[in-house]
């Protein structure tokens, strides 16, 4: 597949005063990527997209918009969008106000048309004279979402946006992301310390740590198989209790071929006990991915029949101890 | 002192409180934009402007009305052929002990301007001064026309001044009524009815400010 890139980060560096928040961070985005950037809080992630459209400045590295250095005017501005946590919108406007200023910047008239269209879009064509204060967060939410889509940006920054609302208003936002890439081709870049955020609608994800992207791929990869420590702590935290030293697990892979009950088949069949400590799963066009860690057998005999019986109905695993979880 | 008396006096004093409170925002709104786009954390900082703006407001601001007015009075003569005994000479003087004042409010009020909004404009791609015109007066619109019913209530307060440059109004015709009267002025009633006025006057702005303020913020509203 050749993939066309977007976006392309280059060796990205920026201090506030002595403190390094972004060390040689390199990223490429490709056309119509849902790219998810996860890190603890202070990792240097939302500096890294304010740094993307030009509210942060940075000390070094370049970054490249459709093969071109970007010099960040208001035009580059205008493809590269952008929704926030707290939604930014202007108080004192209308809901179809706050979405027609994007164009009012830049002079644009007759472009009420294309706002109630983007309303509607976004589902809020009953709310189009209300006014943000009178609007529930999610609702806020898509009247940001709107106002970025009137320049007809080619990228969606998302920073922590989902970060405020409950989870039902964050599933709701987005499902509606997701319809917009699919129906828009619109790029998103999202960042968020929420993993299951990131996990549901994103097809690439980087990790960053400590200012540096520690890890950076497809989405399935890193969620299945992370290898750095910080990753897996991401991935697992609150899962897996840090105290349970050298207890050993076994970690099964779903990679979308199985299909049965797995821990209901292997209690009844090999008749031994288990406890489940870290499932994770998703459908994806009616298969199932994921992953579900299980404590080993203490006894080394039923430990032996887990691992043949696996073998035996063809299921990805693996065997790991908890200090490597973690 | 009979009704027509009474209400010439009420129209210098709107007249000088109106004037003056216009001049006031024509000067101290641009230079409390000024103020806030080069603080620190403001739209453009600018270290030197901010400093130096800030000093001329400080300034101003530290000079008591009364010697404001005798400062003037030289200028005022130039500017308007007379500088004492007519309603307009006390303009001049007001202007200026109120347009730091009007600066300083104007600052405080665009300060309060949640700076996650300017960012979001900036993404949009505003620019400096469509921030200013889109973002931050609008956004503050309603704490704009509180700090002018401050200011206005303050200028009526400083209408007083008057009374020393024989420029009329009606609080310096309260302070005359007395002097003339100093015998049995608390039992006259035209005394109290100018002093009714005068609070009503004052109750008045500051209502209208206030129901105006509340009308225009739709961070709140009222079903």
């Amino acid at each position: 597949m050749n993939e066309q890139i977007i976006l392309k980060i280059e060796n990205l560096s920026k201090k506030f005063g002595s403190n390094q928040v972004l060390k040689n961070v390199c990223l490429e985005v490709a056309k119509g990527d849902i790219y998810g950037i996860l890190g603890l809080s202070g990792a240097g992630k939302s500096t890294l997209v304010r740094c993307i459209n030009g509210l942060e400045q940075f000390d070094e590295g370049t970054i490249a918009f459709n093969g071109e250095v970007v010099n960040f005017d208001r035009n580059y501005r205008r493809q590269v969008a952008m929704i926030f946590q707290q939604f930014n919108l202007l108080d004192q406007r209308t809901v179809l106000k706050n979405v027609m200023l994007a164009s009012e910047l830049f002079g644009e008239k007759h472009c009420q048309n294309k706002a109630m269209q983007l309303l509607k879009l976004v589902g809020l064509e009953d709310k189009v004279d209300a006014y943000p204060s009178q609007l529930s967060g999610g609702q806020r939410q898509r009247v940001a979402i709107a106002r970025a889509l009137m320049s007809d940006p080619q990228v969606l920054l998302c920073d922590e946006a989902t970060s405020a609302l409950d989870p039902e208003t964050t599933n709701q936002i987005l499902n509606l992301l997701l319809q917009l890439n699919r129906e828009l081709g619109l790029t998103i870049i999202m960042i968020s310390h929420q993993m299951n955020v990131i996990e549901q609608i994103c097809n690439k994800v980087a990790i960053i740590d400590q200012a540096q992207i520690v890890e950076s791929g497809n989405a399935q990869d890193i969620f299945l198989f992370p290898k750095t420590d910080i990753s897996k702590r991401i991935i697992y935290s609150g899962h897996i209790n840090t105290k349970v030293d050298n207890s050993k697990f076994v970690k099964l892979i779903f990679n979308g071929e199985i299909d049965t009950p797995i821990v209901a088949n292997i209690i009844q069949d090999c008749n031994i006990a288990l406890s489940i400590i870290y499932a994770d799963s998703k459908v994806v066009n009616g298969r199932i991915y994921g992953q579900l860690i299980l404590t080993m057998p203490a006894d080394s005999r039923d430990a032996t029949k887990l691992c043949k019986y696996l073998q035996l109905k063809q299921i990805h695993f693996e065997e790991v101890v908890a200090s490597e979880l973690q | 002192m009979n009704f027509n008396d009474i209400l010439t006096m009420v129209l210098e004093t709107l007249g000088m409180v109106s004037i003056s409170g216009a001049l006031a925002y024509l000067v101290g709104l641009p230079l409390g934009i000024l103020l806030n786009v080069t603080s620190q954390k403001g739209l453009k900082p600018c270290k030197w402007l901010n400093f130096v703006l800030s000093l001329v407001v400080n300034v101003l601001r530290s000079i008591p009305c009364l010697i404001v007015v005798v400062l003037l009075m030289p200028a005022v003569r130039a500017l308007l052929g007379r500088g004492t005994g007519e309603w307009y000479t006390i303009i001049i003087p007001l202007f200026v002990t109120s347009f730091g004042f009007v600066a300083r409010m104007v600052e405080q009020s665009l300060a309060e301007v949640d700076k996650g909004k300017i960012e979001a404009v900036q993404s949009l791609g505003g620019t400096d001064f469509q921030i200013i015109t889109k973002v931050l007066l609008p956004e503050a619109r309603s704490s704009l026309v509180g700090g002018l019913a401050v200011t206005l209530v303050s200028i009526l307060g400083y209408t007083s001044f008057a009374y020393n440059i024989a420029a009329g109004g009606l609080i310096s015709g309260i302070w005359r009524f007395y002097s003339q009267n100093t015998g049995d002025y608390l039992s006259d009633p035209v005394f109290w009815v100018m002093i009714v006025i005068v609070i009503l006057l004052v109750q008045l702005i500051q209502e209208l400010g206030l129901a105006i303020s509340k009308k225009l913020d739709k961070r709140r509203i009222l079903e």
